[in-house]
């Protein structure tokens, strides 16, 4: 059987159809400039000399100096350290949040949203007053006797990581506390009436019942951290030199655009590296998830 | 008839009158930087000249400047750069060469000496120290600041190369005035960078900018730092526990140009030369510390003699310090600071 229909109702929806693009077009169009030219832009600088000349000799330069794999090493170590910490220390408030009174949970996610309203550079410097030699905590500690020596909190890697997970951590808990809010909890009560413990409860319930949330929240951590400049600059004291520091080295010490452009090209393929890996992840658990749902 | 001779009249007063007033432009960084070179030199210079003198502003000469030259544009006659930027703007072709028939060579030694941009005022990479840490015995030297086991305590230096290899080199015996041939021989940088190494588990934090150099001086944070002289001097003058020494500094000064192409070429040349004689520079100290290049300016008692205490270049530092050579650095800069990255790495 073959179903007619009336060519005006297809014109229709056709209109339609191109009505709802070209809202879309002034969306497109900032994107378009403000993302896709830029980074056509680095594209095509990463193989330009200085004199403006067609040349593959930045990325030779670039990928053959053991500063730019110690450099890629302290990315990956200081962002994959960065989700560590806030999937241990977020997960666990997420849920904390998630199960608490509304009137609680509101007050709790305001202290929580509170360092995103502040701009980086005063949250970096108030964990130098904090950290540093004679800065609170160490006053705190020696003081009590807790411990002999002020102890290296800041201008190392221990300072940069604690600067970068307070700026991450509300970008990580927002999407997980969403996810497990959503859950209903009468699957949690179901559960627990058939015996369940509270660790079995988490296990088999809410996490695999939260994991997309997880899952945005991890992505969201890695790729904010793998361009972080500010906070290894300024907590870091010279020692941790992410991938972000040498682009900005080549850029004002240098002033060698073909480098820096290399470098942050080199940046966006990590990051769709990374993307990449995690989408494939997730789909492969969400297939075993289904499998385990059928067996 | 009447019109013509009325005409001829108008003429022959006109060409009695002094020509219209030839303008330029000078282009500096503004602020209190740019207010103090009015008041103390190109304003009173202009006046002498009788040239009309406009003045625009600018924090990154370099770029403005490569812009107006490439461009074909060039809005300035006279241009306030760092001379590390004005030896890259020389490398580039971006400049005339000083017209040193107008300007007297004899005003810039040896050191400092440049063919592009005039060196007209300076300021110095000092050691400066916690008082409170080292009380009446501070170490003065560079190789005193390398000696950690005569003067414990933690180190700040610049996370750079530029400065660091200098001292590097002062501090390993190596003579001021041989710094820069010792630098320019592989096994001259290798060891600078060799010593930067050996300190490096002393230095504390490798600062980034200058604000957070006076910081680490004024909270104690670290007992030893490397910083620029007005940074030091700010700390001391707050009240913090912080002192510092002229003595074997590394001296950078900044410089005035002329944009290759610019409209007024030979009048800016008379301009640079007369608004950096000894009394206009010497009176530029009366507004920001940055002393003169120019010798003649410490004579006579052109500068009182308590601030001489705060001047780079003020005589009683001479021959400890060393000029930082930026034609050196242009040739040379990325090869260093790699070197220097490298070890940082390690």
């Amino acid at each position: 059987m073959t179903v007619t229909v009336d060519p005006a109702l297809l014109a229709d929806a056709r209109r339609e159809r191109r009505f709802f693009l070209s809202l879309s077009l002034p969306a497109l169009f900032i994107v378009g400039l403000a993302a896709i030219l830029p980074i056509l832009w680095i594209i095509r600088q990463s193989f330009l000399t200085t004199g403006g000349e067609y040349t593959i000799g930045n990325y030779a330069k670039v990928l053959s100096s053991g500063l730019t794999w110690s450099a890629l090493a302290t990315t990956l170590e200081l962002s994959l350290g960065t989700l560590a910490i806030c999937i241990l220390l977020g997960t666990p408030l997420a849920l904390a949040l998630a199960s608490a009174r509304p009137r609680v949970a509101n007050l709790l996610m305001a202290f929580v949203m509170l360092p995103l309203w502040t701009a980086i550079l005063v949250r970096t410097y108030g964990w130098l007053v904090l950290l540093r030699r004679d800065g609170l905590i160490n006053a705190a500690l020696t003081g009590s006797g807790l411990t002999a020596e002020h102890l290296p909190l800041v201008y190392n890697f221990t300072g940069t990581l604690i600067g970068m997970v307070h700026y991450m951590l509300p970008l990580f808990l927002l999407p997980v506390y969403a996810a497990m809010r959503d859950i209903d909890p009468n699957l949690v009560r179901a559960s627990a009436s058939m015996g369940a413990t509270l660790g079995q409860v988490i296990r088999t319930v809410i996490m695999p019942l939260s994991a997309g949330g997880i899952f945005s929240g991890s992505v969201i951590v890695l790729i904010y951290s793998i361009g972080f400049f500010i906070t290894p600059a300024v907590l870091g004291g010279g020692k941790v030199n992410p991938l972000s520091t040498r682009i900005e080295r080549a850029l004002s010490t240098f002033q060698d655009w073909g480098s820096a452009s290399v470098l942050g090209i080199l940046l966006l393929v990590l990051m769709a590296l990374i993307g990449v890996m995690l989408l494939a992840a997730r789909r492969l658990l969400a297939q075993n998830a289904v499998a385990a749902s059928h067996a | 008839m009447s019109w013509l001779r009325i005409s001829l009249t108008a003429f022959a007063i006109s060409a009695a009158l002094p020509v219209h007033a030839q303008t330029l432009t000078i282009t500096t960084a503004g602020g209190d930087y740019g207010n103090a070179m009015k008041e103390a030199m190109w304003g009173p210079a202009a006046k002498e000249l009788g040239y009309d003198v406009r003045e625009e502003t600018q924090s990154d000469g370099l770029a403005s400047l490569k812009m107006q030259v490439t461009s074909g544009a060039i809005a300035t006659d006279i241009i306030h750069l760092g001379s590390p930027e004005g030896a890259q703007a020389a490398a580039q072709s971006l400049l005339e060469p000083l017209d040193y028939k107008i300007i007297d060579p004899k005003s810039v030694p040896e050191g400092a000496a440049s063919d592009y941009c005039y060196p007209f005022d300076s300021y110095g990479t000092v050691l400066s120290w916690n008082t409170k840490t080292y009380g009446e015995n501070p170490p003065k030297t560079w190789a005193e600041f390398w000696d950690v086991a005569k003067f414990p305590g933690r180190r700040a230096l610049r996370a750079n190369a530029q400065d660091s290899i200098e001292i590097a080199l002062l501090s390993d015996g190596v003579a001021p005035a041989d710094v820069y041939s010792v630098l320019s021989t592989p096994e001259g940088l290798e060891r600078a960078i060799n010593r930067l190494e050996a300190i490096k588990p002393d230095v504390a934090v490798w600062w980034t900018s200058g604000a957070q150099s006076a910081q680490l001086l004024k909270d104690g944070e670290a007992d030893l730092v490397v910083t620029w002289n007005g940074r030091a001097e700010t700390v001391k003058k707050d009240g913090g526990a912080a002192d510092y020494t002229f003595k074997g500094s590394v001296i950078g000064t900044d410089c005035l140009g002329v944009p290759k192409g610019a409209p007024n070429k030979e009048a800016a040349m008379k301009l640079i030369a007369a608004m950096t004689q000894p009394a206009r520079v010497a009176k530029l100290t009366d507004f920001i510390a940055y002393g003169p290049v120019n010798p003649a300016a410490y004579e006579g008692g052109l500068i009182p003699e308590d601030r001489l205490k705060t001047l780079a270049t003020a005589p009683e530092n001479a021959g400890t310090s060393v000029f930082s050579n930026s034609e050196w650095w242009v040739k040379n800069g990325e090869a260093a600071q790699q070197a220097f990255d490298e070890m940082m790495a390690r």
